[in-house]
């Protein structure tokens, strides 16, 4: 392999991540539009939203807020950037929930009552979500006997076949971290109308745009994990990511909101007991 | 000689400061001593760091000394218990005296080798450090605290006199009980401790004070019986230091003194009195919790630990910790009083560091020391910022926190430092999480529990977080009127949280890793259980500085861009009342909307406590009876039952 | 074209309007008429908006309410106002509790006329309005919309007639 300077694969990764991340999404729109019968947004819709929010006016509450939408975005790079480097699983899992607790703590600095319901929420997601994302990375250290992420690489088969139904639980895990319905009850690309935008309701203009982008980033790290799980070969593990991704929209247009404590149960049971079983089935 | 020196002024020093303060009657005159005393408690501290690390033996008289100290003490917990008529306390006094009678008369018997008597290694170092840096940093809030404190405590409240020479005494003993090898110095440390916290808790003299007071006294007074049961053990068996228990790996005594520490640092079963010690004024909160008492457990069990590696002993240790760990952060979730969360939050994280003791890796020991020190500092400024907030708002309610950052900038921010250090990178205690994590990784029932404690700390502290920095838009914030001492003490601990927060690598690649390898020096211990963690060598670390940093640089920027134009009420379907008068805070206005019959109505929504699904009066029972199953288990193991 | 004009994104007040017209514009949002190949969203909180859709006519309680709200959508910014409520008061002009069209609170950038619009006239407004936002976003000044000539007003009371200032309400 060609030996690439640090810098320049932490500055293509902090270029290319959002490009990529803000095409799926535009994906994500057209086959939407097209499972609902409609003809859909251009493909690069995504990209005109962002630079339309760049270019508004920015309202604002206070000044807290701004500062934990950019670091919303900070922590998702810093996630980003660890991933790229093939840095320990654990830590990147830490700079992924550090940036969520930020967009948490943003939605909860402003005196809104819909932002603050929204936060809590996003909370509650993250009960969900977050044990199914530690035993992914268990999984991982069993399979491979560290917690590096490079080393998944080194492993010479695909992370799939010891560890499906992690790969299962983990799509399951990662559409909650998209807002995907059934999931979606803290913000939602959908429900404008019943959540009024939840956590993001506050937030306008450039800062909106920063958490667009910083989502576009969070797709790409959820699509570039799901890629991980086939590493031997680039169009397979292209195919195993485009996938899931796809079942998560399928599920997104398939199914309505359920409520908090329905996520939370149903998070800690199926999807747990699979990660867990999967977990058994290859502890020695 | 300069030992001697070093030792008398880390111990006796505070105490005598403490009693020449006690005496003096006129406020100026004590609270000069006060500060005096701090700031020698301080000096001897950073002496002690820079005579290095020694072993020193007074003389043979110390045995007499040392056995007079702990008959004091334990006479004095039964005198108390006379007074207060508590018969169990009375009981367990007396037991414990017939045993440390008892091991005095048997005796070690001769021959052996002769171990020193005090020692200050690195681990005694560290904690010499926490206790004389942050301790009296806590005695100097105090000062500013008790004179605000004065005016609207209860009439039963004892003297200030009284109240600044226990301080500084617990800061004596603390000191006594982390050099002490000798198991009977430790014995009467370990009691003046328990004494000093009863009359701390018990300070305020109403009903509800006493009887948590008499609380502490009673658990603690049972972990010092189980102390010296088990010294006592150790004296059949020859030794009387904790050196010589090491060497000789005997572990029932170690389960034991285990015991006693575990009582000490409030964990899960036991975890009711320190729960109980927050009627206390807050500056001694502050002091059991950061710096004194609860770190005396913690300590005993580090101190032991590398002991019994690879025994049943370290398992079960390590699943009550953690057990402890994941129980208490959760009843955490469910507290609106930010002082019982910070308390549930200190009993986590001690249980973390018994876990962290009990994984027997040198990783995972590094990690608890780490968590000692970052909990300390952390913990205290947290505790001292209630105090300064509840003093200024009149209720240590979370809920009610909302809009201080208005009224009291420089509060809130230190204690929002506060909270992100314990949440946050680059801050230690998520360094230290990580490792404890890793390092558990071959006990998946710890790392399980470990996981799943980390998810509810992350929890309760993001709703406080939320509440705490609730503002709006104001173009000038003033700062509040606060005594200088309280200032100055709130500004210090929070510098030393920003110091060793940015230094959290250096201080785990260039202290604690070669601190705990010459602890584990006479295991071997394989390349493979340190390269795990690759943190130091592999860890790229400047993006985890730089991205966020550049950021952090950049919202500070375009938020002090904001102009008065650019400022909206929130998204209340267009029924907001308008914003008038910019310069108040408008709690009450601004956020109103209108309903029906045009009447205001405050926009609100509290913060989620689950009290609907948790019921903590419920849970609790069930959680110790869980807790006490596994310290049975502890003793079961070991072949005692 | 400006990208604040391909993402227009809408939000929707209805302004005592008798759901007639509010009812045709989420007709444009299904497959038939599908507004979001032109990028639009409705939104429905006025932060997060480029084009306030407004129906229905203002009256004495709720003329506060739209002037709170189009405060709060972010410049550059459109105001639609969506059938003939919304330019005279409709059919409901002369009760006694209306004020008029819209246009006496907040500044209309496009009237689209009907009672209710159908979607194709709903788009051409759109159109119109995207139209203004590009010229917006280009930093020129758009005029304000001319008052439709078509009127239901059967009888006009005089003092509904009378402009009302955001600050008396
Ligand atoms: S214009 Fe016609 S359809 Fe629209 S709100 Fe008025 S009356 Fe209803």
């Amino acid at each position: 392999m060609v030996d690439v300077p640090q810098w320049l694969i932490i500055i293509l990764a902090l270029v290319y991540a959002p490009i990529i991340g803000l095409f799926l999404m535009g994906i994500e729109r057209k086959l939407s539009a097209r499972f609902q019968g409609r003809i859909g947004p251009p493909l690069f819709q995504p990209y005109y939203d962002l630079m339309k929010l760049f270019s508004k006016e920015a309202l604002v509450l206070n000044r807290v807020q701004i500062l934990y939408a950019y670091l919303h975005l900070a922590f998702m790079m810093v996630t980003v950037v660890l991933l790229v480097l093939g840095q320990d699983l654990l830590l990147v899992l830490f700079a992924h929930a550090f940036s969520t607790i930020c967009l948490i703590l943003g939605g909860m600095c402003v005196r809104s009552p819909y932002s603050r319901i929204g936060s809590h929420r996003k909370i509650m997601q993250m009960v969900a979500y977050e044990p199914i994302m530690i035993l992914m990375v268990i999984g991982i250290y069993i399979n491979q006997g560290s917690f590096m992420g490079r080393d998944v690489f080194l492993l010479g088969k695909p992370m799939l076949l010891t560890l499906p139904l992690i790969f299962v639980a983990f799509v399951v895990a990662g559409m909650i971290k998209l807002d995907k319905s059934p999931f979606d009850v803290a913000t939602s690309h959908h429900a404008h109308q019943e959540l009024v935008k939840g956590i993001t309701i506050e937030y306008s203009g450039p800062f909106l745009g920063i958490i667009e982008l910083t989502f576009a980033y969070e797709v790409f790290v959820i699509f570039g994990v799901m890629a991980c799980f086939w590493t031997t070969n680039l169009w397979a593990g292209l195919g195993l990511a485009l996938a899931g991704y796809g079942t998560m929209i399928l599920v997104d247009n398939l199914t309505a909101r359920l409520t908090t404590n329905w996520m939370v149960r149903y998070m800690w049971s199926i999807p747990l007991v699979l990660a867990l079983s999967n977990l058994i089935w290859i502890y020695k | 000689m300069n030992k001697a020196i070093i030792v008398t002024a880390l111990v006796a020093g505070p105490v005598l400061w403490g009693v020449v303060a006690g005496l003096s009657k006129p406020a100026k005159m004590r609270n000069a001593f006060v500060i005096l005393g701090s700031f020698f408690t301080i000096i001897a501290g950073l002496l002690a760091l820079k005579g290095g690390r020694f072993t020193f033996s007074p003389g043979p008289w110390e045995a007499g000394l040392s056995f007079a100290l702990e008959l004091a003490t334990i006479l004095a917990i039964l005198g108390v218990a006379i007074r207060i008529r508590s018969r169990p306390i009375l009981y367990l006094a007396a037991l414990q005296l017939a045993v440390a009678l008892a091991g005095h008369i048997i005796g070690t018997g001769t021959g052996g080798v002769l171990e020193p008597v005090f020692i200050l290694d690195a681990l005694s170092m560290v904690l010499v450090l926490v206790i004389s840096l942050v301790g009296p940093v806590i005695v100097l809030f105090a000062i500013g605290y008790m004179e605000q404190h004065a005016h609207h405590a209860p009439p039963t409240a004892a003297g200030e006199r009284r109240f600044f020479f226990i301080m500084l005494a617990f800061l004596g003993a603390m000191n006594g009980l982390v050099l002490a090898n000798s198991l009977q110095w430790l014995a009467s440390f370990w009691e003046i401790t328990t004494l000093c916290s009863f009359f701390l808790i018990g300070y305020d003299g109403t009903d509800e004070s006493r009887a948590n007071a008499q609380r502490a006294l009673l658990i603690n007074t049972f972990g010092g019986l189980a102390l010296t049961v088990g010294s006592f053990w150790c004296i059949t068996h020859g030794t009387d230091t904790l050196t010589g228990l090491k060497a000789a790996q005997l572990v029932i005594p170690m389960a034991f003194l285990c015991l006693a520490a575990l009582t000490k640092s409030a964990q899960v079963p036991f975890q009711s009195w320190l729960l109980g010690a927050m009627v206390a004024p807050t500056p001694v909160s502050a002091l059991l919790h950061s710096a004194t008492m609860v770190k005396a457990g913690s300590y005993l069990v580090l101190r032991l630990a590398p002991a019994f590696r690879g025994t049943d002993l370290m398992v079960v240790l390590a699943l009550t910790g953690a057990f402890t760990f994941a129980a208490a952060s959760f009843l955490a979730i469910v507290q609106s009083n930010a002082k019982k969360v910070l308390a549930y939050s200190t009993i986590s994280n001690l249980g973390l560091i018994v876990a962290c003791a009990g994984i027997d890796s040198p990783l995972a020991y590094a990690a608890a020391v780490m968590i000692l020190i970052y909990h300390a500092v952390s913990k205290g400024l947290l505790f001292l910022c209630v105090g300064t907030i509840e003093q200024s708002i009149g209720s240590r309610d979370i809920e009610d926190m909302g809009g201080i950052m208005y009224k009291m900038p420089f509060t809130t921010v230190v204690a929002l430092l506060g909270m992100v250090s314990m949440l946050l990178p680059p801050f230690g205690m998520l360094l230290s999480k990580w490792m404890a994590i890793e390092a558990s990784i071959n006990m998946p029932v710890v790392m399980f529990l470990i996981v799943v404690g980390s998810a509810f700390s992350v929890l309760f502290w993001a709703k406080w977080l939320g509440r705490i920095q609730t503002v709006s838009f104001h173009p000038r914030y003033t700062l509040e009127p606060l005594s200088p001492f309280m200032r100055a003490s709130l500004f210090i601990l929070a510098v030393g949280v920003l110091v060793l927060g940015f230094g959290s690598i250096i201080l785990y690649r260039d202290i604690l890793r070669p601190m705990v390898t010459g602890i584990f020096q006479r295991i071997p211990v394989g390349v493979s259980e340190w390269s795990i963690f690759r943190a130091d060598s592999e860890f790229a670390f400047w993006p985890f500085i730089v991205i966020p940093g550049v950021f952090l640089i950049l919202a500070i920027i375009s938020s002090l861009r904001i102009r008065r134009e650019q400022v909206r009420l929130p998204y209340l379907a267009g029924e907001n009342v308008d914003m008038k008068d910019w310069s108040v805070d408008g709690d009450v206005l601004s956020y109103s909307f209108r309903t029906f019959r045009d009447r205001f109505e405050p926009a609100w929504s509290s913060s989620q406590y689950m009290r609907s699904s948790v019921n903590e009066a419920k849970i609790v029972p069930w959680l110790n009876m869980v807790a006490f199953l596994l310290i049975l288990a502890m003793f079961g193991k070991i072949h005692l039952l | 074209m400006k990208a604040l004009a391909r993402s227009p994104w809408i939000c929707h007040y209805n302004c005592n309007s008798c759901n007639g017209c509010d009812i045709e514009l989420l007709a444009c949002l299904t497959p038939l008429y599908d507004v979001e190949r032109f990028g639009v969203i409705n939104v429905g909180n006025p932060k997060h908006a480029d084009i306030l859709v407004v129906t229905g006519s203002v009256n004495h309680r709720n003329a506060r309410v739209l002037k709170n709200i189009y405060d709060q959508v972010p410049k550059p910014n459109v105001v639609v106002a969506l059938g003939v409520c919304t330019s005279s008061g409709g059919i409901f002009a002369g009760c006694y509790n209306i004020l008029g069209g819209i246009d006496k609170v907040i500044p209309v950038d496009v009237f689209v006329v009907g009672c209710p619009p159908k979607p194709e006239a709903m788009i051409d407004g759109f159109a119109k309005a995207i139209g203004l936002l590009d010229a917006k976003a280009k930093g020129l000044s758009t005029p304000l919309a001319e008052k439709p000539r078509i009127c239901m007003v059967p009888t006009v009371r005089p003092e509904a007639e009378a402009p009302v200032s955001s600050e008396k309400a």
